[in-house]
C-alpha cells in the first residue's frame, strides 16, 4: 500500500559528511511571511501576504499561505514552506477522517492540538509557525501555533517576520465585536504594513473570512504590487539562437490504411 | 517556462565536481523514454516521464540518478495499477512527497516539471512547477528556475519572458535565459539542451555555447 | 471427519476441499446471503446505492446504524452481511483513500481504491488465525478517467463492475427484477425509484426513511470539473457522492 506518515533520515548521514567536505545543504523556500488572524463579531479572518523567499532571493511572488484544514476551518503558515505545507495537509487529512468516524464538523481545538502535538514531537525541527482560525459548534476560534508546540488562544493575532508590524496595527486599531467591514480592514491594513515595512513579506493580500454560515476565500483581495506591463517586447529574432543538433519528436502518428479488396480475414 | 499552448524546459550539460568539470553531457533531462537507452551522444538532466511531461533534476549527480530511476519505478507502476498515463499535477505532487518523506535528510536535488496537462474539457493546458529539495512546490504561471545558476536566472528570465510565446519564440527566450544565465555562473554550462513541448509534437534542440 | 456440507475442509480456511472449493469462503458467502438487501444502479448521468436497515429490535436506536458509508469526496460503499466486519473495511478503505491522496494531491479512482479493498479482503482467505470477511460490498465512485462506476466486492476478494447489482438477502429475486427494469439510458432519478420499487419487493413492514439508505454520485459538469481543478474556493473538488438525507429519502419514498 501507500507510504504512511514517517521520515526517512537514510541520506543524514551521507549529508553530513558532503557538508564537511564543503557541500552544505542548498537553501529551502521559507515564507518570511506576515500573517494574521482575528475575532469580529460573526466569526474569524485570517489574513497573509504571499511573498515566499529562497534566502534573499523572491522565489514566488504569488503563493498561497492560507490552507486549507476543513470546510470552516483554516490554517495560515509561516517559516519552512514545506513544512507549512506538508503538516496542514497532514492534518487536514487527519481531521477528514475524524469527521467521517465521528459524523460531526470537527473542531478548530480538535485541529490545534493534533497540530501542536505533531511539532512538539518534531521539536521544532518542522519549522511552521501557524495562524489557526474557524467556526466550530463552540463557536469562532483563533489560535497561534509555534514551532516547538506552545499555542495561544487570543482575539487577535500575528505570526512570522512581518508579526511585529502586523501586530502594531492591531494593537493600535482592533476593537471588541468589529463588524465584517472593519474587521477586514483592519486585517487588510495589518498585512499591508507587513508587505510594506517587512522585507520576508510582500506582494498581495490574501484573506479569508469564515463564520458560522460560510467560508469566503479572498485570494488577492488587494493587489498592492501589481507588475506594470512591460512598455516593449524583448522577444528576440527567430533564429537568434545557434543550435547544433535538432530531434523532434512528433507525437501525433498519421498513418493511411489503404483497405485492400478480397476476403476478409478469418479472425474467428 | 510556459507559452501559448506550449511549454519549453531547458537545462546546461555540466557536470562537475565544484569548479572541476567532469562531464559535458550530462543530462538533467534524458531524452529517452523509460528505460529506452539514449542513442544520442548527449545526456542531459531533462527527464521524460510522458509524451508531454517532462522534469529536470538539477543537484548532485548521485541523487539526480538515484530519483530519476526512483521515478520511473514509481510512474511505471502508476500506469500499470491506473491504466493510464500520470497527469503532470499528479506527478508533480508524487515527486513532492517522495522529496518531503527526506526532510531530514533530504535529496539535493531541486526538481523542475514542464508539461501539457489535460484539461476536463478535452484541451491542453501549460503546467510548470519547480520544487525545492524538500518539496515545497511552486506553480508557477510564467517561469520556474533551479540549481545553480538559479539567483541569475531569476533576474533575465524575470526581464525576458512575455506572456503567449509561439513555440519557436519560446525557444528563443528560454534559449537566450539560459545561456545567458550560465554565462555569469561559474558552475554551470558547457552546452546546453532545450525542449519545447507543443500539443503535436516535442522540439529538442541542442545548444551551441561557450565550453569554458 | 464428519459434517454435512464441507467436512472436515469446512473448519481449515486455506485447505482446498478434493473438489477444489475453499468451503469457509463458501459460508461467508452465506452469512452474506442472511444480511439485508443492499443495490447498485449505474444510470447515465450518475450511480445510486440503496440498502434496507433493518434493527432486530424496535427498542433500538436505528438513528445510529449507518450502512451506507462515504469513504473519501468522490467514493461510497454499501453493504450486505455482517456489520462489525464492516467498519473494519471502512475505516481501512478511507485510511487507504487518504494516503493516496496525501501522495497524489487527489483522490484514489474507484478502481484503484476497489483494488485496496479487495486485496484486503483477498488477504483474509490465505493468512493464519484469520477468517474470511463476511460481507459483500458495492462500492460507487466518479473519477476523471473513468466516470462514474460500480463495483461489487465479495468475501473471497473478487470484484466486478455493474451496471446494477444486488447483494445480501432476497439477491437473486432482486437481480431479476434489476434486468427486467434496467436499460442504459435510465436517469439518475428513475435509478433512484427503480432502486426503492426494488427493495420494496423484498421488504418486510414498512419502507421509511428511517429503515432506508440511500447514496448517491453524481457526474460533475464540465464547469465543475474545472472550478475544482482552477483552485477556486477551497482548491478542493465538490463532492461527487452524498448520502441522502432523511428528508430526501421521505421526498422519494413519497413519490
Amino acid at each position: 500500500m501507500y507510504r504512511s506518515s514517517g521520515f526517512d533520515f537514510s541520506n543524514s548521514i551521507r549529508n553530513h559528511s558532503l557538508a564537511e567536505k564543503g557541500l552544505p545543504l542548498p537553501k529551502v523556500t521559507s515564507t518570511g511571511t506576515t500573517i494574521v488572524g482575528c475575532v469580529f463579531k460573526d466569526g474569524i479572518i485570517l489574513g497573509a501576504d504571499t511573498r515566499a523567499t529562497e534566502g534573499p532571493i523572491v522565489a514566488d511572488k504569488n503563493c498561497e499561505k492560507i490552507h486549507y484544514i476543513s470546510e470552516s476551518i483554516r490554517c495560515c503558515g509561516a517559516g519552512t514552506a514545506a513544512d507549512t505545507e506538508f503538516v496542514t495537509a497532514t492534518i487536514s487529512s487527519n481531521m477528514d477522517l475524524h469527521a467521517l468516524s465521528t459524523g460531526r464538523k470537527p473542531r478548530v481545538v480538535t485541529a490545534m492540538t493534533l497540530l501542536k502535538q505533531h511539532l512538539f514531537r518534531y521539536q521544532g525541527h518542522v519549522g511552521a509557525a501557524l495562524v489557526l482560525g474557524g467556526v466550530d459548534v463552540t463557536g469562532p476560534q483563533l489560535f497561534t501555533i509555534h514551532p516547538h508546540g506552545s499555542t495561544d488562544k487570543l482575539p487577535y493575532v500575528t505570526m512570522g517576520s512581518g508579526s511585529l508590524a502586523a501586530m502594531a496595527i492591531f494593537e493600535s486599531s482592533w476593537q471588541p465585536n468589529m463588524t465584517r467591514e472593519q474587521a477586514l480592514q483592519l486585517v487588510t491594513t495589518a498585512i499591508s504594513a507587513g508587505i510594506f515595512n517587512d522585507l520576508g513579506s510582500g506582494s498581495n493580500v490574501d484573506a479569508c473570512i469564515i463564520t458560522a454560515t460560510g467560508t469566503e476565500m479572498l485570494r488577492n483581495f488587494v493587489k498592492p504590487n501589481e507588475r506594470v506591463e512591460k512598455e516593449r517586447k524583448y522577444t528576440f529574432r527567430r533564429g537568434a539562437t545557434a543550435w547544433k543538433s535538432e530531434s523532434i519528436r512528433k507525437l501525433i502518428v498519421n498513418e493511411q490504411v489503404t483497405p485492400v479488396a478480397g476476403e476478409a480475414m478469418d479472425v474467428s | 517556462m510556459v507559452g501559448k499552448d506550449c511549454v519549453a524546459i531547458a537545462s546546461d550539460l555540466r557536470l562537475g565536481t565544484q569548479a572541476l568539470g567532469i562531464s559535458s553531457n550530462f543530462q538533467r533531462v534524458p531524452v529517452s523514454h523509460f528505460s529506452r537507452v539514449c542513442p544520442s551522444l548527449t545526456i542531459c538532466q531533462v527527464f521524460p516521464i510522458t509524451d508531454r511531461l517532462y522534469v529536470g533534476l538539477p543537484g548532485l549527480g548521485t541523487d539526480v540518478t538515484t530519483l530519476y530511476e526512483r521515478f520511473r519505478y514509481r510512474v511505471n507502476m502508476y500506469t500499470i495499477k491506473e491504466e493510464r498515463e500520470i497527469h503532470p499535477e499528479t506527478f508533480t505532487h508524487m515527486v513532492s512527497s517522495t522529496l518531503y518523506e527526506h526532510r531530514f535528510g533530504p535529496y539535493f536535488i531541486e526538481p523542475v516539471v514542464a508539461g501539457l496537462s489535460k484539461l476536463p474539457t478535452g484541451g491542453l493546458k501549460p503546467f510548470i512547477a519547480a520544487m525545492d529539495l524538500i518539496g515545497c512546490i511552486n506553480f508557477a504561471k510564467d517561469f520556474v528556475v533551479a540549481g545553480t545558476a538559479s539567483s541569475k536566472l531569476y533576474g533575465v528570465a524575470e526581464g525576458l519572458w512575455e506572456p503567449d510565446l509561439e513555440p519557436e519564440d519560446l525557444f528563443e527566450t528560454i534559449s537566450q535565459t539560459l545561456l545567458n544565465a550560465v554565462d555569469r555562473d561559474a558552475f554551470s554550462g558547457w552546452g546546453a539542451v532545450v525542449h519545447v513541448i507543443t500539443k503535436d509534437r516535442v522540439i529538442s534542440r541542442t545548444l551551441k555555447a561557450r565550453m569554458d | 471427519m464428519a459434517s454435512a456440507d464441507g467436512g472436515a475442509y469446512s473448519y481449515s480456511l486455506t485447505v482446498f476441499s478434493p473438489s477444489g472449493k475453499l468451503v469457509q469462503i463458501e459460508h461467508a458467502l452465506a452469512a452474506v446471503s442472511q444480511g439485508t438487501t443492499s443495490l447498485g444502479i449505474k444510470a447515465s448521468n450518475g450511480i445510486v446505492i440503496a440498502t434496507e436497515k433493518k434493527s432486530s429490535s424496535i427498542l433500538i436506536d436505528d438513528s445510529m446504524i449507518e450502512k451506507v458509508a462515504v469513504v473519501c469526496p468522490n467514493i461510497g460503499i454499501v453493504y450486505s452481511g455482517m456489520g462489525p466486519d464492516f467498519r473494519v473495511l471502512i475505516a481501512r478503505a478511507r485510511k487507504s483513500a487518504q494516503a493516496y491522496w496525501r501522495v497524489y494531491g487527489e483522490y484514489p479512482p474507484t478502481k484503484v481504491l476497489t483494488q485496496e479493498i479487495a486485496t484486503v479482503m483477498q488477504e483474509a482467505t490465505q493468512s493464519g488465525g484469520v477468517r474470511p470477511f463476511g460481507v459483500s460490498l458495492l462500492v460507487a465512485g466518479y473519477d476523471i478517467h473513468r466516470g462514474p462506476c460500480l463495483y461489487q466486492v465479495d468475501p473471497s476478494g473478487s470484484f466486478w463492475a455493474w451496471k446494477a447489482s444486488a447483494i445480501g438477502k432476497n439477491m437473486v429475486n432482486a437481480k431479476t427484477f434489476l434486468e427486467k427494469r434496467y436499460n442504459d439510458d435510465i436517469s439518475l432519478e428513475d435509478a433512484i425509484h427503480t432502486a426503492l420499487l426494488t427493495l420494496k419487493e423484498g421488504f418486510e413492514g414498512q419502507m421509511t426513511e428511517k429503515t432506508i439508505e440511500i447514496g448517491v454520485v453524481t457526474v460533475p459538469t464540465v464547469e465543475e470539473l474545472t472550478a475544482g481543478k482552477e483552485g477556486g474556493g477551497t482548491g478542493r473538488p465538490r463532492p461527487t457522492f452524498r448520502k441522502l438525507t432523511e428528508e430526501e429519502v421521505k421526498d422519494y419514498l413519497a413519490l
